[in-house]
C-alpha cells in the first residue's frame, strides 16, 4: 500500500502550482482555474486522511463532497461576474477592476 | 497540435521510467499508477498555470483533474471519483471555456504595474517546500484503509448528514439563482445601451 505521506507531499505541490497561478497570472478566468487546482489539492488531503487514519468516522468525505459542490458553485457564480465585468469593462484583467482601489 | 506532441514528448520517459522499474520488480504495480497519476495531475497544472493560451490552459486542467479522480480511486473512494469526473470533468470545464469563450480569451493580459511572478514562485516555493517538510518528517502511524460501498456511502450520507446536505442545497439554490439574475442584468443593460 502507498503510504500516505505520498498523497500528502502531491497535494501540497498541486497546492503551490496553483497558489502560484492565484498571484501571477491577470486573467480572472485564469485565476478561477488556480483556485480549482487550490482546492482538488485540499478535497485529496481529506480524502487521503480519511482513508487512511479515520475510515469508520466518515467525516472526511463528506467534507471533500461539500468542497467539490461548493467549487461548482463558486465557478458558476465567479464567471457571472467575470462576465459582467468584461460586458462593463471590455476585459477581463483582474488590474482593470481597480475601482476599489484607493 | 503541439500541445499533445509536448505532452507525448514529456509524459513518454516517465512512463517508459516507470515500466522499466516495474519490470525489474523495484516498485509495485500500484504504485506505477500512484507515479503515473502524480505525474498527469502536475504536469496538467503547471501547464494550466504557465501556459499563454487561455485555451490550453484549461484543456490542461482536464488532464488535472481526471489524474485527480484517479487519485481518488486509489483512495478507495470510489463514489467521489465519479464526482469528480461528472462534475469537474463535465460541468466546470465546459463553464470555463464557455467564459473564454464569451470573454476575449486573449494570451495573458499586459500588466499594468509590473510582473508578480519572482514574488508569486518565491510564496509557491515556500509553500511547497514547508509542506513537503511537514509531510515527510511526521509519523502518521500505521494505515488502515478500508472501502466504502456506494450504498453505506449513500445511507450514512442522509442518515448521519442531512442537514449540511440540505445547507448545501440551499447554497447551490442561491448560487444558481444569483448566476442567473447578474447574467440577465448585464444582458439587460448591455440591450439597453445598444437601444440608445
Amino acid at each position: 500500500m502507498i503510504p500516505l505521506s505520498n498523497f500528502l507531499v502531491l497535494s501540497a505541490l498541486l497546492f503551490a502550482i496553483g497558489f502560484y497561478g492565484v498571484l501571477a497570472r491577470r486573467s480572472a478566468i485564469l485565476i478561477l482555474i488556480s483556485v480549482e487546482l487550490m482546492l482538488a489539492a485540499v478535497a485529496i488531503n481529506f480524502i487521503a486522511f480519511a482513508t487512511y487514519r479515520d475510515p469508520k468516522a466518515f467525516t472526511g468525505l463528506v467534507f471533500a463532497l461539500f468542497v467539490i459542490t461548493v467549487a461548482a458553485a463558486e465557478v458558476g457564480l465567479a464567471l457571472g461576474i467575470v462576465l459582467r465585468l468584461f460586458r462593463e469593462r471590455r476585459s477581463a484583467n483582474v488590474d482593470e477592476a481597480s475601482s476599489l482601489k484607493w | 497540435m503541439t500541445g499533445g506532441l509536448v505532452g507525448i514528448l514529456v509524459m513518454g520517459p516517465i512512463l517508459v521510467a516507470l515500466i522499466a522499474l516495474y519490470m525489474l520488480s523495484r516498485i509495485s504495480g500500484l504504485q506505477v499508477i500512484f507515479y503515473l497519476a502524480s505525474a498527469v495531475i502536475l504536469i496538467g497544472a503547471l501547464g494550466a498555470v504557465l501556459l499563454p493560451n487561455l485555451v490550453h490552459s484549461a484543456l490542461s486542467l482536464i488532464a488535472t483533474l481526471l489524474g485527480v479522480a484517479a487519485i481518488y480511486l486509489m483512495l478507495l473512494s470510489e463514489f467521489l471519483a465519479l464526482v469528480q469526473i461528472l462534475v469537474y470533468g463535465g460541468g466546470v470545464i465546459i463553464l470555463v471555456i464557455f467564459g473564454l469563450m464569451m470573454t476575449n480569451a486573449q494570451d495573458d493580459p499586459v500588466v499594468s504595474d509590473g510582473s508578480q511572478k519572482p514574488f508569486a514562485f518565491g510564496v509557491g516555493a515556500l509553500i511547497a517546500g514547508l509542506f513537503v517538510a511537514t509531510a515527510l518528517s511526521a509519523s502518521w502511524g500505521a494505515a488502515d484503509p478500508t472501502l466504502i460501498p456506494f450504498n453505506v456511502f449513500g445511507e450514512r450520507l442522509f442518515r448521519d448528514f442531512s442537514l449540511p446536505i440540505i445547507v448545501v442545497a440551499f447554497l447551490l439554490d442561491i448560487a444558481f439563482t444569483g448566476a442567473l439574475v447578474n447574467a440577465r442584468r448585464a444582458e439587460a443593460a448591455s440591450s439597453g445601451e445598444a437601444t440608445k
